[in-house]
C-alpha cells in the first residue's frame, strides 16, 4: 500500500448544486442536520459547498467552493490527540479511528479548515430512513470526532476486487468503485479522485513534477501547476498542512472584462 | 464531677479539622480502590481464557451441525458452504433461508418434533428467529471473503477447511458456541502472523 490519495477540485466547474452534500451523507451514516443544530453550529457535513458573494449589485457573482477534510501530509489535527485516535496512514489518508477517540476535541481546534465534526447527541434517524444506512460504515456515536475519510470503505472495497481478480485498485475498470460518494455524484465532474502519490510528493519536496503521473487526476494537477498561469493552488498552503486536495481556480472572462473597464 | 470520672476533653480545632479531613481522605480512598477493583476484577474474569466459553446460546430450533456437518459414519458431511452461501462471495457469511432447509425437510424427518418446527415456521412464511453467536463491535468490519480466499489459495485447501480458524470445530457442537474471544488482540496477532495489513482502517472505518 504505497498510495497517497489525493483529489482536484475544479472550481471552474462547480455550479454549487450540493449533489456531492447529499451523496456524503447517505454514503456514511451522518445524522440529520436540522436548522436547530446549523443554529448551534452543530450540524455535521462532511462535504459543504461554501458560497461566497463577489462584487457589488448588479455584478454580483456567487463563488462556490466545496470543502472536505483536506487530508493533510503535515496534518495540525494528528499531533494533538492524546490518545492517537487520528493519524496518517500509508495510504496519505488522515484516520480517525472512532473506537479510539475520546472526546477531547483538540483535533478540532487545531484545523485550519474546520472539516472535523463533533457528536454532541446520539444520531438519530427517522424508522423510514433506518434501512438505507450503510452496513460498510459505523454509525459514530455520542461524544467522539469524525470527519472524511476519503470513503475509505469504498477503498477496500475495491482493494479487495482488485485482489481477487488479479489487477490494480487504480485500475481504470474499477474507477466508480474507488471513487468517493461524492466524486461519483458530482454531475459536472468537478471533483476528481486518485492516487497522487508522486504528484503530491513533488510537491511537498519541491522537486520537479513526476513525467507521468499515475492517475488521471494526478495528471491534471500536474498540468495545471506547471503551465504557465496554471490554476493549482491548495488551501491555506501558508499554514504548511501540505493537503491532499488540490483546486484548481475559477476562470471568469466576463468578471476580466468588468475589472479592465472599471 | 467526682474526681477521676472520665471526662471527655474536646480536642483543639486543629485537630478536630485534620481528624475530618484525614476521614474524608479514608473515605476517598476507599471508594477509588474499590472502582479499581471491580474494573480490573470484571476485565479479568470477562476473559474467556479464564474460565472459557459458555455453551452458546439455546437456538429456537435445535440444530445439530453434527449431523449435517460432520464426517462420521452416519452424518451428513456437508460443505460449510452449502448452507452458508455468502461466505466465499460476501462480509456476512450468511444464514440459508427456510427454503433451502426444506429441500431436504419437506420429505426427510417426519415425526421429528424440531422438523415440525421448522415447517411450521416455513408454513407461516416466517423467518428462523435464530440467536446470534458471533458477533464482533459496530466498529469492527470483518469481511468473510478476504479472509476465507487467503487461507485457501495460500494453503491450497477447501473454503470450508478455513472456517474451523476462528469457529473452531463447528461440526462436533450439538449447539454451536464461541471457541475463540474475538477480541483485538485475536485479529492483530493472525494479521501480523500472516503479513496482512495491521493498519486501523483495515478493520475501522
Amino acid at each position: 500500500m504505497a498510495e497517497s490519495w489525493g483529489m482536484v477540485i475544479d472550481l471552474d466547474k462547480c455550479t454549487g448544486c450540493q449533489a456531492c452534500v447529499v451523496a456524503c451523507q447517505s454514503e456514511n451514516n451522518i445524522p440529520i442536520n436540522d436548522e436547530g443544530l446549523f443554529n448551534q453550529r452543530r450540524a455535521i457535513e462532511w462535504i459543504r459547498i461554501e458560497r461566497y458573494w463577489e462584487g457589488e449589485f448588479p455584478d454580483v457573482k456567487a463563488r462556490f467552493i466545496p470543502i472536505l477534510c483536506q487530508h493533510c501530509a503535515d496534518a495540525p489535527c494528528e499531533p494533538v490527540c492524546p490518545v492517537f485516535a487520528t493519524y496518517h496512514n500509508n495510504e496519505g489518508l488522515n484516520v480517525q479511528v472512532y473506537n479510539r477517540c475520546i472526546g477531547t476535541r483538540f483535533c478540532a481546534n487545531g484545523c485550519p479548515y474546520h472539516v472535523r465534526f463533533f457528536n454532541f447527541w446520539e444520531p438519530e434517524w427517522p424508522d423510514s430512513l433506518k434501512n438505507q444506512l450503510n452496513p460498510d460504515v459505523t454509525v459514530r456515536s455520542r461524544g467522539i470526532m469524525e470527519k472524511c475519510t476519503f470513503c475509505v470503505q469504498r477503498i477496500r472495497r475495491t482493494g479487495r476486487k482488485a485482489a481477487q481478480a488479479g489487477i490494480d485498485k487504480s485500475d481504470a475498470e474499477l474507477e466508480r468503485g474507488l471513487n468517493p460518494a461524492c466524486v461519483n455524484a458530482c454531475p459536472t465532474q468537478t471533483l476528481e479522485f486518485g492516487d497522487m502519490i508522486d504528484v503530491l510528493t513533488a510537491v511537498k519536496e519541491g522537486t520537479r513534477l513526476p513525467d507521468e503521473p499515475k492517475s488521471k487526476a494526478g495528471a491534471k494537477v500536474k498540468k495545471e501547476l506547471e503551465e504557465d498561469g496554471g490554476r493549482g493552488y491548495r488551501l491555506r498552503e501558508q499554514l504548511g498542512t501540505n493537503p491532499s486536495v488540490v483546486y484548481l481556480r475559477k476562470v471568469d472572462e466576463h468578471r476580466k472584462e468588468v475589472i479592465t473597464h472599471g | 464531677m467526682i474526681p477521676g470520672d472520665f471526662q471527655y476533653k474536646k480536642p483543639p480545632a486543629k485537630q478536630m479539622l485534620l481528624m475530618a479531613i484525614m476521614g474524608i481522605l479514608g473515605l476517598g480512598g476507599f471508594i477509588v480502590t474499590a472502582l479499581v477493583l471491580v474494573f480490573v476484577m470484571t476485565a479479568w474474569f470477562g476473559q474467556p481464557v479464564i474460565f472459557g466459553n459458555d455453551d452458546g446460546p439455546d437456538q429456537p430450533i435445535a440444530y445439530p451441525h453434527t449431523i449435517h456437518a460432520g464426517t462420521q459414519p452416519g452424518q451428513l458431511g456437508l460443505d460449510c458452504t452449502f448452507c452458508h452461501r455468502n461466505v466465499t462471495k460476501g462480509a456476512a457469511a450468511t444464514i440459508p433461508a427456510v427454503g433451502l432447509c426444506l429441500t431436504c425437510h419437506k420429505t426427510v424427518g417426519d415425526g421429528n418434533d424440531e422438523i415440525e418446527k421448522l415447517r411450521a415456521i416455513a408454513e407461516a412464511g416466517d423467518a428462523i428467529p435464530w440467536v446470534r453467536v458471533h458477533r464482533v463491535p459496530d466498529h469492527v468490519h470483518f469481511v468473510h471473503e478476504a479472509h476465507i480466499s487467503f487461507f485457501s489459495e495460500r494453503d491450497g485447501i477447501l473454503p470450508s477447511a478455513v472456517c474451523s480458524t476462528c469457529h473452531g470445530d463447528v461440526a462436533s457442537m450439538t449447539q454451536v458456541s464461541q471457541v475463540k474471544p474475538l477480541k483485538m488482540s485475536d485479529c492483530v496477532d493472525c494479521h501480523r502472523d500472516n503479513g496482512a495489513p495491521t493498519d486501523c482502517t483495515t478493520c475501522h472505518y
